[in-house]
Parts: structure tokens; sequence; C-alpha cells
């Protein structure tokens, strides 16, 4: 037994990130850890690399008990930890790069043993190339060449195929393959779960902080592990009434993104309904909601239709004017609120087309002030002043603030991107709650989410996302949580619906 | 142990406490560098600060300082715009040549008038050949996609070789003036001075205020300043808020291009009367002013500023030179020094230090 981890445990204030998580590795072994964002995966990876400690539980590498208190004795201790983003050094050579960081020993040594890794494990890797010309799986050659430098005997691989081309990833298994052979204890985290089917002998999957289940993936159980990653059931849905929907409004048609990244076939919403996605985080959500809301652009101007006037040539700006839609991104700092501006700034934001907010000469300020007053008073936004920069409030208040923002204009369609995450309970009711009001009077709304309970509180039809495209729509009621994890593990057909 | 944590929020008291650390840092540097360097240090740190009362005419030495800060505000005013939307336009000096070089085509256009008007129209026809020269980086960025940082700078040589062009060829004067420039624009198209006496002190001066108040009123408060705003920290939200990128990057280019030709036209009719050669024509405004930009954080107040205390430094730089035989490149040298302390002192706007041991655990981040 390689590394063995009993009932750790780990809380922030207010949430509990790790509840008795219990793992473990053999040498050889390649195992999957699995779950959503939030689900606990990183906190736990955190606390193996020394940056954290858990409040209970302990932590056994080769049937010794030891405690980890640095990212310095987690490497000693023969952990070696492969970062989703790169920290290199554009400027420098790939060998500079792996230099860098290790102890110092003679740079004709190092660049043998570099070699020596390189062509064990089957990297193509150039070590007097300078970094800034490599593409994104060298780079990550580089981090992991680096990281077999200092001999670990298990190694974490953080999402390691999110930048990669499939080749470059197929390249990759090949390498996390040949170290399993020669006796390291490979961690492989990820929520793509055909790789987990092809790579991994055995997964873990968390969800909400703790261990939903373990599993054999090989041989296509990508459902099963989903279904694990969603929960045992499907939410209690008794307490919703059901909502007599409108008229359709938008109506979608083989819309697709220019860039190629997001596609919708067919999708129908109605005055007063919301609608769900669904979708293992990395399916393509982001792009979506760019698709909607204007941000890329699509190959068809017809294929997006709204009261049967085709729309999909307009920039977010017209639809907001001229549609009267809102949009609510799932990046809250950067996207949907500029961290650094006041929140009377910020309530500008999505405001400009309007003329009440500015003409092309002039910012009506006391207007804008009189919007930002009146989205903290309804949506309840906690501020120390609204001339105080958007970054200085709480996750949960700023979204309140986001939301609020657009839900105070009374839109007629909401697209809103994760709307509750990372946000505490009681601005997570406030916002869902929000979301009913606007639908109860007619407005329709796309919810896309990774969390299950809440597309099943607030939805009346749902769809899922897997790799960019979206399956067809169904009442909420008539999704049985297989059919779920078949459609969120890829493997939905046509015949299902 | 020194950590750095970052600010949740910055005030402006936190904006003072930077420029007061970089304004002491730059002075201790400086007086450092000088008493290595020169001759009769004490002297001359002296001379250099107070050197419009060091015998000179005091309104002449002032002048001198107020000219070169007209040039390197309005100019890094332009440039501050650039460099908010994230664009690198570092060729200003040859959109300031080309403004010389435009408004000269300019008179000659108008047939060489000798009449008021023609002042305003040099102005113009100045900035107008500022914004071609900016359009062509412009045009290649968004286009080709071609970094502005090297076709914008590029620009300013093959500026500056156009100056030597167009006063060796088609606008060459005749015989009886020095060789390699053109012929001086009449009394009546120049910008006089305003003192009779202080021939830097100029009606230029007054024009090149005025369009540096328009702008920074523009940049602080109306729509397209915001929309520099949003621009400058996070070009996804400007995206989300409607904003074309295209759109920024010709907007930024065409205006700060025509400010800096604008300026060359002031310089062409106040200060010089002619066009000339590069070595002769640019003295480095429009490099100066990309230091003046950051040095003044990229703040119309901040880059008034700025200006006004390179203007003053360039201009105690060639006193001590003049009359203490000390180098000028100290000028140079104190500009640099300003700019790493601003830039260096920037961190304190965004972090606080704490020193590990007697502060607290540091907080974890989830």
């Amino acid at each position: 037994m390689l590394l063995k981890l009993k009932e750790i445990t780990k809380t922030y204030p207010g949430v509990i990130a790790n509840d008795a998580v219990s793992l473990e590795l053999n040498s050889g072994q390649i195992l999957a850890l699995l779950g959503e964002n939030g689900a606990g995966k990183s906190t736990l990876m955190k606390i193996l690399a020394g940056l954290t400690q858990p409040d209970q539980g302990t932590i056994e590498m080769q049937g010794v008990d030891v405690v980890i208190r640095s990212p310095n004795q987690s490497r000693q201790l023969g952990i070696g930890m492969v970062q989703q983003h790169f920290a290199l050094f554009d400027g420098l050579s790939v060998l500079d790069n792996i230099a860098l960081g290790l102890p110092k020993i003679a740079r004709s040594e190092l660049r043998e043993r570099a070699m020596q890794l390189a062509t064990t494990y089957g990297f193509q890797l150039d070590l007097d190339d300078a970094v800034f010309s490599l593409s994104a799986g060298e780079k990550q050659r580089i981090e992991i060449v680096r990281t077999l430098l200092s001999e670990p005997k298990i190694l974490i691989l953080d999402e390691p195929t999110s930048v990669l081309t499939p080749q470059e990833a197929d390249q990759l298994f090949d390498a996390i393959r040949r170290l399993a052979d020669r006796g390291h204890g490979i961690i492989f985290i990820s929520h793509k779960l055909d790789e987990v089917a092809r790579l991994c002998d055995s997964a873990v999957i968390l969800r909400r902080g703790r261990v939903a289940g373990t599993c054999d993936p090989r041989g296509g159980a990508q459902s099963e592990m989903a279904a694990m990653m969603l929960g045992s059931q499907l939410p209690d849905r008794t307490q919703r009434g059901t909502r007599t929907l409108g008229p359709p409004q938008l109506v979608i048609h083989d819309a697709q993104s220019t860039q190629g990244d997001a596609a919708i076939k067919s999708l129908t919403l109605h005055a007063g309904e919301i609608l769900g996605i669904a979708g293992v985080a990395g399916n393509g959500q982001d792009a979506l909601f760019a698709l909607l809301s204007g941000e890329s652009s699509m190959t068809q101007e017809r294929a997006l239709k709204w009261l049967d006037q085709p729309v999909g040539g307009l920039d977010p700006n017209a639809r907001r004017s001229q549609l009267g839609w809102a949009f609510v991104p799932e990046e809250r700092l950067g996207h949907g609120a500029v961290p650094h501006l006041s929140l009377t700034e910020n309530a500008l934001l999505t405001n400009l087309a309007d003329p009440t907010f500015a003409s092309n000469r002039l910012i009506h300020w006391s207007h804008v002030t009189q919007t930002a007053e009146s989205i903290a008073t309804q949506f309840d936004v906690r501020h120390a002043g609204l001339h105080r920069q958007a970054r200085s409030l709480s996750g949960g208040n700023l979204q309140k603030f986001v939301v609020g923002r657009e839900l105070i204009k009374n839109p007629t369609l909401l697209i809103i991107n994760q709307p509750t995450w990372g946000v505490d309970m009681g601005a997570a009711r406030h916002i869902r709650d929000a979301i009913n009001t606007l639908a109860e009077s007619g407005g329709s709304v796309i919810v896309i989410s990774q969390d299950l309970d809440e597309l099943f509180e607030l939805c009346d039809t749902l769809c899922v996302i897997n790799h960019g495209t979206l399956s067809p729509p169904r009442l909420i009621d008539d999704w049985t949580l297989v059919e779920l994890g078949l459609a969120m593990g890829g493997q939905i057909t046509e015949t299902i619906s | 142990m020194i950590r750095l944590i970052r600010r949740a929020d910055v005030t402006a008291i936190h904006s003072l406490i930077s420029i007061a650390v970089a304004a002491v840092l730059t002075l201790v540097i400086s007086t450092i560098v000088l008493f290595l360097t020169a001759k009769a240090p004490v002297d001359a740190l002296m001379q250099l600060l107070t050197y419009p009362y060091q015998g000179g005419t005091v309104i002449v030495q002032w002048s001198k300082a107020l000219n070169m800060a007209a040039y390197l505000g309005v100019i890094g005013l332009g440039l501050s715009i650039c460099y908010r939307a994230n664009v690198w336009n570092i060729g200003a000096e040859g959109q300031f040549a080309m403004g010389g070089i435009g408004a000269f085509g300019t008179w000659l256009l108008l047939g060489s008038p000798t009449a008021w008007w023609a002042i305003p129209c040099l102005i113009m026809g100045g900035a107008f050949a500022g914004l071609l020269w900016a359009s062509i980086p412009a045009l290649l960025k968004t286009q080709a996609n071609t970094n502005e940082l090297l076709t914008s700078l590029m620009l300013v040589y093959v500026a500056a070789q156009t100056l030597f062009f167009v006063s060796n060829g088609p606008w060459q004067a005749p015989v009886r003036y020095s060789p390699s420039q053109t012929v001086f624009l009449p009394e009546s198209v120049q910008l006089n001075a305003i003192i009779p006496g202080v021939p830097t002190f100029h009606m230029g001066l007054p024009i090149a205020l005025g369009l540096f108040v328009v702008i920074a009123l523009l940049v602080l408060y109306t729509p397209f300043g915001y929309r520099l705003k949003v621009t400058e920290t996070t070009p996804r939200a400007a995206r989300f808020a409607g904003y074309s990128p295209r759109v920024t990057v010709w907007a930024v280019f065409l205006l700060s291009g025509a400010m800096a030709g604008a300026m060359g036209a002031i310089y062409l009719m106040g200060d010089i009367g002619y066009v000339t050669e590069e070595s002769n024509f640019l003295r480095g405004f429009g490099f100066s002013a990309i230091v003046v930009a950051f040095l003044g954080r990229l703040h119309p107040v901040g880059i008034l500023l700025a200006a006004l205390l390179l203007g003053y430094v360039a201009g105690g730089a060639s006193w001590i030179q003049a009359n203490l035989r000390e180098d000028d490149s100290i000028a140079g040298f104190i500009e640099v020094i300003a700019l790493m302390s601003t830039l260096a002192s920037a961190l304190f706007l965004q972090y606080r230090v704490q020193w590990r041991g007697f502060a607290t655990q540091p907080q974890e981040n989830r």
C-alpha cells in the first residue's frame, strides 16, 4: 500500500470541503479522482501537497503515519504534483525551466537525467528550445519531467488533459501507463468520464466532500460514474407545483458557433419556462453561454429565432436592448463584474445600450446610482458603500448584485450560468426565488448548472450538454437517473428522446 | 520573511502612500547617482532642484519646463488611452514627426498662405497626419493580428526617414538656407510668444492645455472613459458589456495618433518653424511620453504632474550642463529612476506587506 488516507476531514467557514474521505493507492495503480467543481478534489490535493492541513484524519505512506506540513515535505515524502496551470518561464529554455526549483546539480548531469526520463517515457522534448515556442502539450511534458526528477513515488495529475489535443492526450496516457508499469502510483484528477474509463484501473468519486462511491471504470462504467457524481437518487420535487407555460418564444435550430465549440440542434423555449442545462463541468457550458449571449458569433443568423425573428446576428447589447434579454455569466469577477470598479460603476456594465443610463456623450450617473441602490435593497446585497470596489464583496453578495442587476430589468429571457456556484445557502435561496418569480411573471429562463438539486428545484424542462452538444430537452419528470447519467457520460442517443 | 497580502479594497490613501514611496525612492537614488558622478555634487543637486532661481531669467527657465511638459502631457495622455485599452502604441515619436510633416504639407497644399486662419488648418492637418500614421498599426492589428508594439515602433524609423526625405528632397529650401531643411513658415503662421522675449512660452501652450483638458474630461467622465476602465483590467467583461475589441483598437490608436500629430504641428509652428532632419526635429517627446503615461499611472491628473516633473528635471539638467559643465544625461537617468520607482511602488497599491513572525497566521485560500 503506497498511500492510505483515513477519514480526512477539512472544514472551511460555512463548508465542509472534505468529510471523512478515505482512499487507498497501490504502486502501479492509476486511480481516478472524480467529482464536480466543489466536490472536494482540490482540497484533498492541497492536503497531499502540504498546502493545508486536515482537521481530522490520518495520512499513511507505505505503512507509516505522516503529517505533511509543507510543499517541501510533501516532495520529500515522494509526492509529485503536476498542476493544471503551468509555472514556466517563457523566455528560458526547457532545460533552464527544469533546473529551476531543483536542488543544485551540474547542468550536464541534469541534461542527461532529463533526457533519460524523456526517452523512457516517450516524451519528445528538445531541452534547448525556448519555452514560448512550445505547445501546451510540450509545456506539460516539461512539468512532468521536472516533477519526475525529484523521483516521486506518487504522481498526481490535476486535469492534465484540459489543455491538450486528443493526440497529445493519447501520448500522455501512454506515458502515464509506463509510469504505472514502473511502480509509480498515479492519481488522475479529471471530470472527463471517457478518459477515466480508458486510462484508470480504479476510481473514487467525490460528491459534496464525501466519497460517493468507488468503482472499476474499465469497460464503460461512464454512466455508473456519472450517477455517483450526481447522487444516489434524483432530488425530491414534490414541493414544486407545475407551471403552465406560455407560447413558444425562443426557437433554436441547428445553431453553431463560428469557432465550432458549441452547438444546439433543436430547442424551443416557452414564455414562463425554466429550461435547465445539466452537464459535467468542462463540457462546453461557457461556449454555449457565449453563443446564447452573443459574445461569440454563430454561423447562421436564422438558427436563433426570437418571436419568429432571426436574431443570431445581434451582439450582446443588441440582444439586451432590442430583445430584452439578460445574461449572468459563471465568472463573477472579470466577466459579470469588473473587480476594481465600484458597485455603482458595475451597475452600468450591462445597461450601456439603454439611453436612460448613458447616451453617446454622457453617463447619467444619478440614474445609475439609483439603480445600484435599488439592486442592493431589492436583492439584499450587503455592502459597505456603493462606492466600494466590486471585489471587496463576498461571493454571495456580489452574485446577488450581478443577478439583481439583470433581474431588476425584468428581462424577457434570462440566461444564467451557474447561478449559485460558490454562494452561501441564504444567497442561493434568494437567487433561486428571484429566478422563480421571473418565470411566474412570464419571463423565460435558461439555467446552466452542474448542481442537479438546483436544476430539479427550478426547471420545467431539462437537457444535457456533452462535448459542446446539447441533447434534446425533455420535461423534467420524464428523466430517470440512469438516463441522466448516460447523457452526462456522453452515451446519449437520439432514441432516448 | 516578508509576505505580500493582496488588499481587498484599494482606496485613495493607498494611492497617496505609493506615490510618496516613489517620490522618496526617486530622490534618494538620484541623489546617490549624482554624488557618484558629478564633479560638484552638492552644487549640482542644489541647482538641479532650484534652477529657475539660480541667476537666469526666472520666467525663461520656467517656460522651458512648461514647454516640454506641454508636449509630454498631451502625447502621454494619448498614449495612456492606448495602454488602458491594452493596446501598446509606442510609436508616438513617429506620429509626432508625421504631425509636423502633415502640418507643413497642409500649408503647402493651401498655397503657402500668410493669413492667421492657416494656423488651425495646420494643427488639423498635423492631427490628421498623426491619425493616418497611427492607423497603419491599427489596421495591421485588427486585420492581420500583428503585434502593434513592433509595428508602431518600426514606423517611428520610417517617419524619421520621411523627415530626412522631405527636408532633403521635394521640400528642400533654396541654397541660402542651411542644408536639409524646408523654408520657414511665415511669422504670421507661427505660434508667437505670449510674453515678448520668452520664445518657449508661445501660443501653442494654451492650445495644448485646452486639448489636454478636453481629452482628460473625455477619459474621466464619458462613456468612452468607462469603456477604457472596463477594458483596462477585464477584456472579457468588456466583451460582455458589448464592446467590440476591434473598435477599441481603432479608437485608441486614432485618438492617440491625432494627439501626437497635433503636438507635432504645434512644435513646428511654435518652436522650430520649419521641417528638418530627424536629429534636429525630434527631441524624444514621443518616447519620454511613454514614461510620463506610466509615471502618471495612466490617469490624467497623474500624467499632468508627471509631465511637469519631467519637464522641470530636463530644464534643470540642461541648466547644470550649461553652468556647471555637468553631464545632462542625469535627466534621462532621473526619468528612468522615477519610472522604476513608480512601477515598484505600485506593488504597495495592490498588496500590503506582512512580516512573518509577529503577524497572525496567513489566511488560507480555498
